[in-house]
């Protein structure tokens, strides 16, 4: 009876899983946001940041995905990790901060979202991979947070998260101040997206950014885009009837194919 | 009763020791590709060089080596065993030189390569070859390669890290294969042929994390060889 | 009390006062005792022209060989000591398929007389633990007929592992007569029907027997074909006929 009424996922087959892992089959991979994601606080506000490249391995499996997510009006939050996970634990909360706002008619708070991400992420002992930057303004002004996957949490003036992360920090450190202007904040922002876009093989193509203000949210997709392709041939044109149709198509029989010949031996 | 003091920080179980492996080999990653016809070779490789996970290490390595007026080597894999197979090479191609007062030939050159790969059978050159150049005759000429020295004589090849996403494109456009109608010659002009290997490797630059920065787009033929730098995209 | 010679005439490394190895010009007298053998080089490819001693009516002709083949493009006739010949040969054979196996190519003429002279000269030489000593230089000398990508060449090769391209060389007892009538009868235009005809009738004037089908031995190796081709009794036959 104690299975009853659980919720949430089974990980019953995780032990079959380990067992035919271990026997020699590979599992199947997931999308990773192989990622950089940057936020900062500024004098009224937050600036949050992404690049928008999505891989499989050493593929690129998206070249503009989104990876600033919608919590509530006045919160967002950039994910890492596996990209099912950060899509489905912002959405989970997103939807949960909503019923909470209608049922008390106020404003959510940053730390609620906040909260309410860090226990379902350590619920699952790091097993959902979501590395998120919790950007918002509520009643007690902007604040910025991480979250790592098994549920722990900051909260600081500059951070950065996903496989970029050193290439971003690298511009933070080196160019933060506190108190910025909305301008200042959004160009540090890129240029520590850019970072990691030029020196993370995981991170590339566009660099989105989402600014938080008292007044609203600025969705700035795009921002810039320093990765447009930059050479195209001919276009390559088939004309039509060239794919070879079976039932058209009379294939020659093998014995056309064959040769024989005698060759002579060297004495 | 209490327990007796232990002096030591290791659990009282045994953990089983885990032994440092010896892991001589690192993928460099990047793409190379060739084309062929009847009086040119073109070949494109990029200049990305990474550590094998998600860190470039230089955007300007070559891939591609001349080792004759007729003949070059594009190679990928892993940087530290092509250089020691480059210098192999150009040692005896000199040694060639002095003792038989010619300069190697490029069907000459795919030989001995593939001799210098097998006699590493057991402990390979982690390299992915393509020999490319043109022959006594002056034809286009490539031989594609396996890590060991297994090889032959191709039309068109690619090799590293964008091979799959390559190798299609060029059978499609230089082999023409499974095609009913092929509008025109069936051979690329050699201007032709340059423009596919510029796009080829710029496509592979856009789904590759590992192929990008720039490129070298080499073209032999009766007047020697001819290089040409390219840009990639550089994220 | 000793001649001055002797002195210095047992050992292969060391020179005389006057600045001579013994054995080495020794073993090129061994040539001259040897039959005498014809190389003709021409537009069209290379002669090799052989006498064959057949010291008694008992002698198995065919037994005897001194055209062999080295690799498909090269071929080499010999005088003097011929069983020394056997190891030069196999050598050569050796270093030609070597090649064949490293560069998927055919070795060139020249490369292959030089390595033939690399081990000509290697004498005395203090070789390695489990190699062959050597302890003498070779009684035999070598014309080396073969085509490459420059065309058809001739070599000669001695004891003394020095080599020389000609365009027609004889050696053995008969050369020196043989290559007087060479000198004054080659001409760069000769055919290779030519070549041949000047090859047997040089030979024949040095023989002390007639020629007959079984007392010489005929190559030839041709630009066009790149490959040898040693001539049977019928052949012979027809080439003698027309002297």
């Amino acid at each position: 009876m104690e299975n009853l009424n659980r919720g949430g996922f089974s990980f019953d087959l995780c032990k079959r899983n380990d067992m035919i892992a271990k026997n020699g089959m590979k599992m199947p991979g997931f999308m990773k946001t192989g990622t950089t994601i940057v936020g900062v606080v500024y004098a009224d506000g937050v600036v949050l940041g992404a690049d928008t490249r999505a891989t499989e391995g050493p593929i690129v499996a998206d070249k503009d995905c989104e990876k600033i997510h919608y919590i509530a009006d006045n919160i967002y939050c950039c994910g890492a990790g596996t990209a099912a996970d950060t899509e489905y634990a912002t959405a989970l909360i997103s939807s949960k901060l909503k019923l909470h706002r209608l049922a008390t008619g106020k404003q959510v708070r940053v730390v609620t979202a906040l909260t309410m991400l860090k226990q379902m992420l350590f619920k699952y002992q790091g097993h959902v991979s979501a590395a998120l930057i919790l950007g918002g303004i509520d009643i007690t002004g902007p604040s910025l947070h991480t979250i790592y996957p098994h549920g722990s949490t900051d909260q600081l003036p500059f951070v950065t998260m996903g496989s970029g992360s050193l290439a971003a920090m690298a511009e933070l450190e080196a160019n933060f101040k506190p108190n910025m202007t909305k301008q200042e904040a959004i160009t540090l922002v890129a240029d520590a997206i850019k970072s990691g876009i030029f020196n993370d093989l995981g991170s590339g193509s566009n660099v989105n950014i989402t600014v938080l203000t008292k007044e609203g949210v600025e969705v700035l997709k795009g921002y810039e885009r320093p990765n447009e392709r930059k050479y195209r041939s001919k276009p390559y044109i088939f004309k039509s009837g060239t794919t070879p149709i079976l039932s058209e198509v009379r294939l020659p029989p093998l014995s056309s194919k064959v040769i024989i010949e005698d060759v002579p031996m060297e004495v | 009763m209490m327990e007796p003091l232990r002096l030591t920080a290791l659990p009282a179980k045994e953990v089983p020791m885990r032994q440092a492996r010896f892991e001589p080999y690192v993928d460099n990653g990047g793409t190379v590709l060739a084309i062929a016809g009847s009086d040119y070779c073109v070949i494109a490789g990029d200049t990305r060089m990474s550590d094998g996970g998600y860190g470039i290490q230089t955007r300007q390595y070559t891939k591609i080596f001349q080792l004759t007026n007729k003949c070059v080597i594009a190679t990928s894999g892993m940087q530290a065993d092509t250089l020691a197979l480059r210098k192999r090479l150009e040692t005896v191609l000199s040694r060639y030189q002095k003792e038989h007062g010619k300069p190697m030939s490029t069907p000459a050159i795919s030989q001995y390569l593939s001799n210098t790969l097998y006699q590493k059978r057991f402990f390979p050159y982690y390299t992915f070859n393509l020999v490319c150049g043109v022959d006594e005759d002056g034809v286009g000429c490539i031989w594609t390669y396996d890590a060991v020295g297994s090889h032959e004589r191709v039309k068109m090849s690619s090799q590293g890290s964008g091979n799959q996403l390559v190798q299609p494109l060029l059978d499609n456009q230089v082999g023409k294969f499974n095609q009913r109608i092929v509008d025109g010659p069936r051979e690329l002009s050699s201007e032709q042929a340059v423009s596919l290997a510029k796009d080829a490797i710029t496509s592979a630059g856009e789904r590759d994390i590992y192929t990008g920065d720039f490129a070298d787009i080499v073209v032999i033929n009766s007047t020697g060889v001819h290089w040409e730098k390219f840009n990639l995209k550089l994220d | 009390m000793f001649l001055t010679r002797s002195e210095y005439d047992r050992d292969v490394n060391t020179f005389s006062s006057e600045g001579r190895l013994f054995q080495v010009e020794y073993a090129l007298e061994a040539i001259k005792l040897g039959s005498t053998a014809i190389g003709i080089q021409c537009e069209e490819g290379v002669v090799l022209a052989v006498e064959k001693r057949l010291t008694s009516t008992l002698l198995e002709p065919s037994s005897i060989q001194k055209v062999v083949e080295i690799d498909y493009h090269l071929i080499c006739a010999m005088s003097g000591l011929t069983a020394d010949s056997r190891t030069i040969i196999d050598h050569a054979r050796i270093e030609t398929q070597n090649h064949r196996f490293n560069f998927d190519e055919p070795m060139g003429v020249e490369s292959c007389v030089q390595s033939i002279c690399d081990l000509a000269l290697r004498f005395g030489e203090n070789r390695k633990e489990g190699e062959e000593k050597m302890s003498r230089p070779f009684g035999v000398a070598l014309l080396i007929a073969g085509v490459d990508e420059r065309g058809p060449s001739l070599y000669h090769s001695d004891p003394s592992g020095t080599f020389t391209q000609y365009n027609a060389k004889a050696i053995g007892a008969g050369s020196e007569g043989a290559q007087i009538t060479l000198q004054e009868k080659y001409s760069k235009t000769l055919t290779l029907i030519e070549a041949q005809q000047l090859a047997l009738t040089t030979l024949k004037q040095v023989m002390e027997e007639a020629i007959t089908t079984t007392n010489v031995e005929v190559a030839v190796i041709t630009k066009k074909d790149k490959k040898f081709k040693i001539y049977n009794k019928e052949d012979l036959e027809g080439l003698i006929a027309t002297l």
